[in-house]
């Protein structure tokens, strides 16, 4: 495994489903199944990631050093033995901010041309 | 969990196996949970058709992350296998030229078996092509050409057959050029490139109308003459050119496909032949010069047509009784040209391809323990991974990327090496099969080469990639630098050794056999001295010297003033010469004193016909009367000369000077007037034949070959005899001029050739393996460093540590003779068809071999062991 290199320009570029991962790390440590559903809540349904896609993320973000697997466990009751913790590294909430920014630049551009009417409420 | 949660998860963790091992193993268990929960939520919202939603998104999912998860392990693996070889460039050198090898000489043998053997016949149809010969073995007649007559019946009389055609080959003086040019010239049926599917390459081919009596002469051109004579030029289509007093017109050109029986310049059609074409010739049912091919009717199996034309065999026995006695016992013999084509072949090349592929397996086991002596030194590399998480399996993978990437780039080697080779070995596989022409390196070829070079990583990387998983326990153990070897480690290093020695010794005893084989052919005594003697090839242009005395004088005119050219000592005219494929003549005959018995086959014999002069020239003993002199004339009695098997044949003890014999029913007799020795005419690897011979004043020859005694070398007067050749008749060209010694040197080329090649196959299987002795026993030796120091320090002298490491060095040498032994008894008799006068267990061949081996294995064990012998104990004591 290789360890992922400190630049943030030299990462291959983020993909939407990587950086909805990324969001939903943002707020809270989550395990696999609730980043899923995370994701799925946040967007309506629109994204909805299949295991297969999700853990190929999540591979290459831990071997980015994007995220790393915490070490510390909940209260025995709620653990679930075989899940696997994640937490945003500050490289991962680097790189967050970093492509938020740009997708915020991009969208005053969007709004400055009458794209976009008002900004939606949340 | 109920009984469709377990089917479910069966079903997912079967889904799992696309991704590679090590995703598998990190986030496996994790997905099965996640996805087990999804199932339930999916069930509880959308019932059956939200779980089948799921499944369809999730299946979806792993297809399209499977592909990448791999590549990406790869492009790591190969990555880091490429670095790894950039570091260590004497192991990648090494291992890359000894897989080159192996591989390379399987790709280049596999190119000819593949042209040769496995290809289908580059005609259309070619399955469905055969050759007939007719046989009477009774009368000593084995694959005999057809007369007119015979060819007609047979044509009209099969049923199985939807083409029959005929050929024979002549060769012809070509004018109209800027000098006369003597060309092998086709003489075939109007149909025979229909037949064999050949369409012309432009222009057009031959029509029935073109074979009719009388018809204008037309010729086809074959693509080699075209080029070499024409320079390819598109416009000779309707030249015309003269030959045999006829104007002949260009109506095609040949494409290049490979020409049998002959590879000829020209082709014309029957009756453009003077000939075939001559009425006295079609009338004579006996007069038999000409090879039938025919194509099979759809469906028709090669033995059904036999029996089909073996009825018709049987039709003409009754028809014409005395032109097929019963005693003579003559059928007709059918075989598909497709066999004709490669039966020469065939057992050479396997044994060739045998042989390359022990090559390989020796390649395979000294990269093979390259690698486990390169696991040694990376023990704490491979550790060091493995505390950082690379799973085993991954190791293993690595390992075997790093093997498939050696064996890739030393496939693309041997491919270089084939393609180097590839005019060498067209030239050696011509002397077996006309099909030698259609090697080529093509995709078939290519694709072998990868098979054998993914073969070659499995068997070379696997075995230390097994041993790799060993390594990472005890590499981490304390004091790892002088870790002692696995014993799982150092058992398949010696079993390694073992192979190679034993496989070895297998590749060597086959080309011992071979070269002894080819040594007793080379000492075969030919009947007739061929040093000093230069030969030629002269074919009298037939409408020239249209009349016996013509002919007569023509070779008694120029042998008379070759006779007198300085550095000459004798000259002579012969219808063939010794040592070179000539089809057989033979002819029956009657013997004075014994009546023939109606049913019973005549005595046959091989007739032919020779100058005065020609046993003195070959210096062919003469036994027993004369040889042929001045005064054999045409007006004198006929006179003939046997040689010894056939005087003992027909006359048995009585002297057979003297005798008589009649060719014509006893309407005139021919006495033999002497008996000369037994001549190797077909080969040195041939029986002799009972041979009769007439002399050329009373037979004259069209076509002769010139035999010249020189007091120098032969070649060097060929120029002046070429010019008095020139001065008795400006247009007559000589063809094939060498010397005899030449001739024999082409009548044994194709054993000596193999036995080359296999001595090269050996020769190289020796080095390679004795090189991975040494290396290995280096390794060994530079092990034990600590061990070979304390027993110097405790009193062993260094001869006796010398003989330490040689005894265990040499023991499993021994080991691996003994196997190697036990092998070529079972193997040899393999190669018994292409033995010469040796057993396939030939003694001194075995023992020879295994003086050998056990030589340059003792050789290359004893360098490493003098480094032991020399090893100071104080160095080596001290702990590192």
């Amino acid at each position: 495994m290789s360890v992922g290199p400190n630049n943030l320009d030299s990462h291959e570029p983020l993909t939407p489903a990587m950086f909805h991962v990324l969001l939903a790390l943002a707020g809270e440590d989550l395990h696999g199944y609730a980043i899923l559903k995370e994701v799925e809540l946040r967007t309506s349904g629109k994204v909805k990631l299949s295991t297969g896609t999700l853990y190929g993320i999540i591979k290459r973000l831990l071997a980015d050093g994007l995220i790393i697997e915490r070490r510390s466990r909940p209260a025995e009751a709620n653990d679930d033995e075989r899940r696997r913790y994640y937490r945003l590294t500050t490289q991962g909430r680097e790189v967050a901010t970093a492509e938020a920014e740009r997708m915020d630049e991009l969208l005053s551009v969007a709004r400055a041309r009458n794209l976009l009417k008002r900004p939606r409420p949340a | 969990m109920d009984a469709t949660d377990s089917r479910a998860t069966r079903f997912y963790r079967a889904l799992l196996r696309l991704l590679p091992f090590d995703f598998r193993g990190d986030f496996g268990p994790e997905m099965e949970t996640v996805f087990h929960e999804q199932r339930k939520e999916a069930a509880r919202r959308g019932g059956a058709a939200g779980v089948l939603r799921l499944w369809w998104e999730t299946i979806v999912g792993i297809f399209k992350t499977a592909p990448g998860e791999h590549v990406a392990m790869f492009t790591q693996d190969a990555g880091f296998a490429l670095r790894m070889m950039r570091k260590n460039p004497g192991y990648t050198l090494a291992a890359v030229l000894t897989l080159g090898l192996g591989i390379g000489a399987n790709s280049a043998i596999f190119s000819v078996v593949n042209a040769v053997l496995l290809k289908p016949l580059p005609y259309e149809n070619g399955e469905r092509l055969v050759t007939l010969q007719q046989q009477a073995p009774r009368a000593g007649m084995l694959r005999q050409p057809f007369s007119v007559a015979e060819i007609n019946d047979y044509r009209a009389q099969s049923h199985s057959l939807d083409g029959l055609v005929e050929y024979h080959n002549m060769n012809f003086i070509l004018l109209g050029r800027s000098e006369p040019e003597r060309v092998e010239t086709g003489v075939v049926s109007w149909n025979y490139f229909d037949v064999f599917g050949v369409k012309p390459l432009f222009g057009r081919s031959f029509r029935a109308d073109d074979e009719q009596p009388g018809a204008p002469a037309v010729l086809m051109l074959s693509y080699e003459y075209w080029i070499r004579s024409f320079g390819g030029d598109p416009t000779v289509v309707n030249k015309k050119f003269t030959m045999n007093d006829r104007v002949h017109t260009v109506v095609g050109v040949l494409p290049p496909v490979p020409q049998y029986p002959d590879e000829n310049d020209v082709y014309m059609p029957t009756t453009a032949c003077p000939f075939r074409s001559r009425p006295a010739f079609i009338a004579n049912r006996q007069a038999r010069m000409m090879q039938v091919f025919g194509r099979m009717k759809p469906g028709m199996s090669v033995s059904q047509s036999g029996a089909d034309l073996n009825a018709v065999a049987a039709n003409l026995q009754r028809a014409y009784p005395n032109d097929y006695p019963p005693a003579i016992d003559y059928s007709i013999r059918t075989a598909s040209l497709e066999e004709e084509l490669t039966h020469n072949a065939r057992p050479t090349m396997l044994v060739l391809l045998g042989a390359a592929g022990f090559v390989l397996l020796i390649a395979c086991a000294n990269v093979a323990n390259l690698n486990l002596a390169r696991m040694v030194r990376r023990e704490r590399e491979l550790a060091v991974r493995a505390a950082l998480g690379a799973g085993r399996v991954r190791m293993f993978r690595q390992l075997l990327t790093e093997s498939s990437l050696l064996a890739v780039i030393g496939g693309g080697l041997g491919l270089l090496f084939s393609w180097g080779a590839l005019n060498l070995l067209v030239n050696f596989a011509t002397r077996f099969t006309p099909r030698a022409r259609e090697i080529h390196l093509d995709s078939t070829v290519l694709l072998f080469t990868l098979a054998v070079a993914v073969l070659t990583s499995v068997l070379s990387g696997t075995a230390p990639a097994l041993a790799a998983r060993d390594t990472v326990v005890d590499g981490l153990k304390e004091g790892s630098a002088q870790s002692t070897i696995g014993i799982g480690r150092r058992r398949m290093r010696s079993l390694l050794i073992v192979a190679q020695v034993a496989v070895s010794f297998l590749l060597l005893i086959g080309a011992g056999l071979m070269l002894r084989s080819f040594q007793k052919l080379q000492h075969v005594d030919p009947g007739f001295q061929p040093e000093n003697v230069l030969t030629m090839q002269i074919g009298l242009d037939f409408t020239k010297y249209n009349t016996n005395d013509k002919q007569r004088a023509f070779f008694e005119n120029f042998l008379e003033r070759v006779r007198a050219q300085s550095g000459v000592k004798s000259a002579a005219a012969s219808m063939m010469i010794p040592l070179t494929n000539n089809m057989q003549m033979p002819g029956d005959f009657q013997i004075e004193g014994q009546t023939p018995v109606p049913g019973q086959a005549l005595p046959v014999a091989d007739f032919r016909v020779v100058s005065e002069g020609y046993f003195d020239t070959l210096h062919i003993p003469v036994l027993d009367g004369r040889a042929f002199t001045r005064i054999d004339r045409p007006e004198s009695p006929l006179v003939a000369v046997v040689n010894h098997a056939a005087a003992r044949h027909f006359w048995g003890e009585q002297d057979a000077v003297g005798k008589r014999f009649s060719l014509d029913s006893g309407k005139t007799w021919t006495q033999i007037v002497g008996v000369v020795g037994n001549v190797k005419q077909y080969g040195l690897d041939k029986d002799t034949v009972d041979e009769i011979y007439m002399p050329l004043a009373q037979s004259p020859l069209l076509d002769a070959i010139v035999v010249v005694k020189t007091s120098v070398e032969p070649m060097s007067v060929a120029r002046g005899i070429i010019e008095l050749l020139y001065a008795v008749d400006p247009n007559q060209p000589a063809a094939r001029v060498r010397s005899m010694e030449q001739v024999r040197a082409e009548s044994v080329a194709a054993p000596r050739l193999t036995s080359n090649l296999l001595s090269l196959f050996a020769l190289l299987a020796l080095t390679i393996a004795a090189t991975g002795i040494g290396g290995v026993m280096a390794l060994a030796v530079g092990q034990r460093r600590h061990e070979i120091g304390v027993r110097m320090a405790i009193g062993a002298r260094p001869v006796e540590i010398l003989r330490m490491v040689l005894g265990q060095g040499m023991a499993l040498a021994l080991l691996g003779i003994v196997l190697g032994l036990l092998g070529a008894f079972a193997l040899t008799r393999l190669l018994q068809r292409l033995l010469f006068e040796v057993g396939p267990t030939d003694p001194l061949t075995f023992v020879g071999v295994a003086i050998v081996l056990s030589a340059a294995t003792l050789v290359a064990c004893y360098v490493p062991a003098r480094r032991a012998a020399r090893v100071d104990p104080i160095i080596a004591l001290r702990v590192e």
